[in-house]
C-alpha cells in the first residue's frame, strides 16, 4: 500500500488509529493559483523517470503484498484509469514524436509491468472502470479463484495524480476547492488523490499463516441512467451492494462497518444515503468515508478502502469520515466523526464511477473455510455477432476477402454511424460510435427479444480523440479551458457507458484494456463473472485509429500504410440448449519468462488428434510489433500440433489496430455459420469446415486462445 | 443586448453540436435544460467554459448556474451585466 498516510500498511494502521487529513495543496506538477486545490498526494519520488508514476506506485505496493512469497502469482488483475498518463501529458507538451517514451501510455501496462516483475505466466488483466476499477478487480480475482482457474492472485488498484483527471474533474464543478468534506451539510465536492494498493488473493485448502481477512463476496451493476451522475434514487448502488451481500451469503444486518463511496459531491452522497436507506432502513452499522482524508485516487480507490476494511476487521477499529464538521441531516447518515474501536467481523465497501458503475465488496474475518467449487455452467454460446471492419460491417467484409481483398482502412464516420440517432452521436466521437453501432448491430443479428444484462467492452487504447482533444484545448489554452465533454468521453469505459445507457442493461459492465490482448480480457472476465443461465450480454472490442496518437501509443499501426481500425461485437449466453456455435477462452498466458508457453498452449487444447478432429481452421493474429517473435510461436505451434489445414494470418486481413482479435471472432462466427472457409482464403477451393470448429490464437507479448465450436 | 442574444442561441447550437435544431428555432425564454433542446447537466458545463473563454465571465458553482442558465435570456443577462468585453 502507498497513499497519502504514507507507505506501508504500517502508516495506515497508525492514520486509522488517529485520524487526519492527509489532503494538501498540489505540489506534483505546477497549475495556476487559481487553479490550486487540495489533493490526496503520495509523498515520494521516484528515480527512474522513463516509468511513469503510476507503475512505480503499482510496483511500491506489489512489494509489500509479495513480501516473504517466492511464488508468483497465477494471475495479476489491477484497476487502473490513466495508467502512464502523467508522462504522456509531459510528452505530448513538448511535442516528443519517439513512440519509445511513450511504451509505458497505456493504461494496460501497469499490469504487464507487475505481471513481469513477479514473473506471473498466467493472464494480466487491467480493469478500467473508473473510479470502482479496483473494486471490480477484486471481485474477478474473487471469481477466478472460486472458478479454480487460479489459486493465487495479486489484484488490486492504482492512479497517481495528472492533468487530465486534475483538470478535467475541476471542469465538472466536481472541486470542493475547501478539500472533500463527504456526507457534510457544506460539502461541495471531491477532492483528487493518488495511491496503489495490492492484495495477494489466495484460494488453499489451507489457510495461509499470515492471512488477514477473507473476501466474503463482490456485486456489480450499471445505472444505465447517465454517463457521470449517479441515478438520483441509488438504484443501481442498491443493486451492487444487495449483489454482494447475496454473494457472500450474508444478510445487512451482519454488517459491522460500512466504507462509504463518500466523494463529498453532493449528488454523490445523496444517492448512495438513499441507496443504503433503502437496504438497511433504520438500522445502520456504523460507516464513514475515508475520501476527506485521502481524496479519491480513482483506480486505485477501490483497492485502498479494500485495505482499510481490512485492517479494520484486523484491528478491531473503524475509520474516522475525515472532513465532515456538521452532517447533512438530509442524508439521514451518521458518520463516524473519530476513530471508533469496535469489533469488526464483516465489511461493506462501496465504490461507483462513470458511466454508472456500481461495486461493492464485502469481506470478513478468517473462518477458514475451504472454497467451494462452483457448479459446473452451461458453455457460452454465440446467439449474435457484429463487425467493424475498413470495408465495411462483416457481411461485406466477407466480400471482400471471398474476393481475394483485404480490409484494411477505416470506416467512415458517417457509415458507423447510419443506425445511430443523431441526437445520441452529437457528443460522441469515433470509438464509442463504434462501441454503440456494434452493440446494437450484435443484437440485432441475435435477434434478441430482451436487453442484455451486462456490458463487457475491450479496448487498447480506449478514446483517444477525446483525450487528445482535452489535453490540445487545455495546452492551447495556458491550461485554462478545456471541454467537459471531451473529459467525460476519455475514460476508457465511456463507450461502455453508452451501450449500457442506450440498451437498458443494468447488470455488470466491466471494462477492460490491455493493447491487443484487450478483447481476450474482456472474454476472459465475461466468461468468469456471467454464471446466469439463458441470460443474454454483450463482448464488445474495437479500437479507434487517431492520426497523432495511434503511431505514437501503438507500435504495430506504423507498419502498415494503410490506417485501420474497427471492432467487433457477439451476443452471448450460457445455454445447454442453444443450437448457436459455443466460445471457450481456453489459454491466456504471459510470454515473457516463458519459454514453455507453446508446449503449454498444446496440452491446454488436448491430444494431437483432438486438436484435428475439433478444429478445421486456425486464425492466428500477429501484432506487427511482434511479428517476429509471434510467427516463431506460431511455427513451434503448427509443428507440436501438426496443424496442416488452413492457417489465417488475419491481421494480414483485417489491417494493424489492437481489437483485431475482436474483427477475428466475429469473423470465425460467420465461417462457422457458413460452414465453410473461402477459396481466397485456402489456395483455391472452399475449405469445407464439416462440423468442425475454429481456434483463434493471438501471439506475441501474451499468447491467447479462443475456441468456436458449432 | 439582442445581439449578445442572438450570437448566444448561434454559439449554443455550434458549442454543443444541436442537431435537428437552428439558432431560428430557439426561443430566448426557453429553459435550457429540460426543455425543447434537450440539454443536460454536461452541456450546461459545456456552456460554462464557452462563456469564460468569448466572454470572460465565470460561472463556478452549481447554484450560480441553475440561476443563469434558466434560459439564453437570463445567459445574456449575466454575461451582459458581469463581461467586460460586452457592451
Amino acid at each position: 500500500m502507498v497513499c497519502p498516510a504514507g507507505r506501508g500498511i504500517q502508516s495506515l494502521k497508525n492514520w486509522i488509529n488517529l485520524g487526519g487529513r492527509k489532503i494538501r495543496p498540489l505540489s506534483l506538477f505546477t497549475v495556476s493559483p487559481e487553479n490550486l486545490f487540495p489533493v490526496g498526494e503520495v509523498s515520494e519520488s521516484f528515480e527512474v523517470h522513463e516509468i511513469p508514476r503510476s507503475h512505480q506506485l503499482a510496483f511500491t505496493a506489489a512489494q509489500e503484498a509479495m513480501a516473504g512469497t517466492q511464488t508468483p502469482p497465477d494471475a495479476v488483475i489491477i484497476g487502473v484509469t490513466t495508467g502512464g498518463i502523467l508522462t504522456t501529458e509531459m510528452h505530448l507538451k513538448n511535442h516528443v514524436s519517439d513512440p519509445e517514451a511513450f511504451a509505458y501510455h497505456s493504461a494496460g501496462s501497469v499490469a504487464e509491468y507487475i505481471s513481469d516483475k513477479y514473473h506471473c505466466k498466467g493472464p494480466a488483466i487491467t480493469v478500467s472502470n473508473a473510479c470502482s476499477s479496483g473494486t471490480v478487480a477484486i471481485k474477478i480475482a474473487l471469481e477466478m479463484l472460486r472458478s479454480g482457474q487460479a489459486r493465487r492472485v495479486l489484484a488490486g488498484g492504482v492512479d497517481s495524480l495528472c492533468r487530465l483527471v486534475y483538470y478535467g474533474f475541476k471542469s465538472l464543478q466536481l472541486i470542493d476547492p475547501a478539500g472533500a468534506r463527504p456526507l457534510d451539510k457544506n460539502r461541495r465536492g471531491m477532492s483528487l488523490g493518488e495511491a496503489a494498493a495490492m492484495l495477494l488473493l489466495v484460494a488453499d485448502d489451507i489457510t495461509p499463516g499470515d492471512a488477514v481477512v477473507e473476501i466474503l463476496g463482490g456485486g456489480l451493476s450499471c445505472d444505465a441512467y447517465h454517463p457521470t451522475s449517479p441515478h438520483p434514487d441509488g438504484e443501481g448502488a442498491l443493486n451492487a451492494m444487495r449483489a454482494a451481500i447475496q454473494d457472500a451469503g450474508i444478510s445487512p444486518s451482519d454488517i459491522d462497518y460500512i466504507n462509504l463511496h463518500g466523494t463529498g459531491t453532493p449528488d454523490n452522497d445523496l444517492s448512495e444515503a438513499k441507496a443504503l436507506k433503502s437496504l438497511f432502513g433504520s438500522c445502520l452499522p456504523p460507516l464513514s468515508s475515508v475520501k476527506g482524508a485521502f481524496g479519491h485516487s480513482l483506480g486505485a480507490a477501490g483497492a485502498v478502502e479494500a485495505v482499510i476494511s481490512a485492517i479494520s476487521i484486523s484491528e478491531g477499529v473503524i475509520p474516522e469520515n475525515t472532513g465532515c464538521q456538521i452532517p447533512d441531516l438530509k442524508l439521514g447518515l451518521e458518520p463516524v466523526m473519530v476513530p471508533m474501536e469496535k469489533k469488526v467481523r464483516i465489511v461493506l465497501s462501496n465504490s461507483f464511477g462513470f458511466g454508472g458503475n456500481n461495486a461493492a465488496l464485502v469481506m470478513g474475518i478468517l473462518q477458514g473455510k475451504k472454497p467451494v467449487p462452483l457448479p459446473k455452467t452451461p458453455p457460452l454460446t454465440i446467439e449474435g455477432f457484429a463487425g467493424i471492419t475498413g470495408v465495411g460491417d462483416i457481411n461485406e467484409a466477407l466480400e471482400h476477402i471471398s474476393a481475394g481483398k483485404d480490409c484494411h482502412g477505416m470506416s467512415p464516420l458517417s457509415e458507423i454511424s447510419k443506425f445511430l440517432h443523431p441526437s445520441v452521436t452529437r457528443r460522441l466521437k469515433r470509438l464509442p460510435r463504434m462501441a454503440l453501432a456494434l452493440a446494437h448491430a450484435a443484437c440485432k443479428n441475435a435477434n434478441l427479444q430482451d436487453t442484455p444484462s451486462s456490458i463487457f467492452w475491450g479496448t487498447g487504447w480506449g478514446p483517444i480523440s477525446e483525450t487528445y482533444d482535452f489535453l490540445r484545448k487545455l495546452y492551447e489554452s495556458d491550461e485554462q479551458f478545456t471541454s467537459p465533454t471531451d473529459f467525460i468521453g476519455s475514460v476508457h469505459n465511456a463507450p461502455a457507458g453508452q451501450v449500457a445507457i442506450s440498451l437498458g442493461a443494468s447488470g455488470p459492465n466491466v471494462t477492460t484494456t490491455g493493447g491487443d490482448y484487450s478483447f481476450e480480457q474482456c472474454l476472459l472476465t465475461a466468461s468468469i463473472l456471467v454464471e446466469k443461465i439463458n441470460v443474454p450480454f454483450l463482448v464488445i472490442g474495437a479500437d479507434e485509429f487517431h492520426e497523432a496518437l495511434s503511431p505514437l501509443f501503438d507500435r504495430s499501426v506504423t507498419a502498415d500504410k494503410v490506417r485501420s481500425d474497427g471492432g467487433g461485437a457477439i451476443c452471448l449466453k450460457r445455454s445447454h440448449v442453444s443450437d448457436k456455435p459455443k466460445i471457450f477462452p481456453v489459454f491466456f498466458e504471459n510470454s515473457t519468462g516463458n519459454p514453455n508457453i507453446i508446449s503449454s498452449l498444446f496440452n491446454k487444447l488436448g491430444s494431437l488428434r483432438e486438436i484435428e478432429n475439433r478444429f478445421g481452421t486456425l486464425l492466428a493474429g500477429i501484432p506487427s510489433a511482434f511479428r517476429q517473435k509471434g510467427e516463431k510461436q506460431l511455427q513451434e505451434f503448427l509443428v507440436l500440433s501438426d496443424f496442416h489445414l488452413p492457417v489465417i494470418d488475419y491481421r494480414k486481413l483485417t489491417g494493424e489496430f489492437a481489437s483485431a482479435s475482436a474483427v477475428a471472432i466475429a469473423l470465425a462466427a460467420k465461417f462457422i455459420q457458413n460452414g465453410k472457409i473461402p477459396a481466397s482464403l485456402c489456395n483455391g477451393d472452399d475449405y469445407f469446415l464439416n462440423g468442425k470448429g475454429i481456434l483463434i490464437i493471438g501471439f506475441g507479448k501474451f499468447v491467447t486462445a479462443i475456441e468456436i465450436v458449432p | 443586448m439582442e445581439h449578445l442574444l442572438n450570437e448566444l442561441t448561434f454559439k449554443i447550437v455550434d458549442t454543443l453540436n444541436l442537431v435537428d435544431v437552428t439558432p431560428n428555432d430557439i426561443d430566448p425564454d426557453d429553459h435550457l435544460i429540460g426543455g425543447k433542446l434537450g440539454l443536460d447537466s454536461i452541456d450546461i458545463l459545456e456552456l460554462v467554459m464557452m462563456i469564460e473563454m468569448d466572454y470572460a465571465v465565470k460561472i463556478n458553482s452549481k447554484e450560480l448556474g441553475e440561476k443563469v442558465f434558466s434560459s439564453i435570456k437570463s445567459m445574456a443577462k449575466y454575461i451582459y451585466e458581469n463581461s467586460s468585453e460586452v457592451s
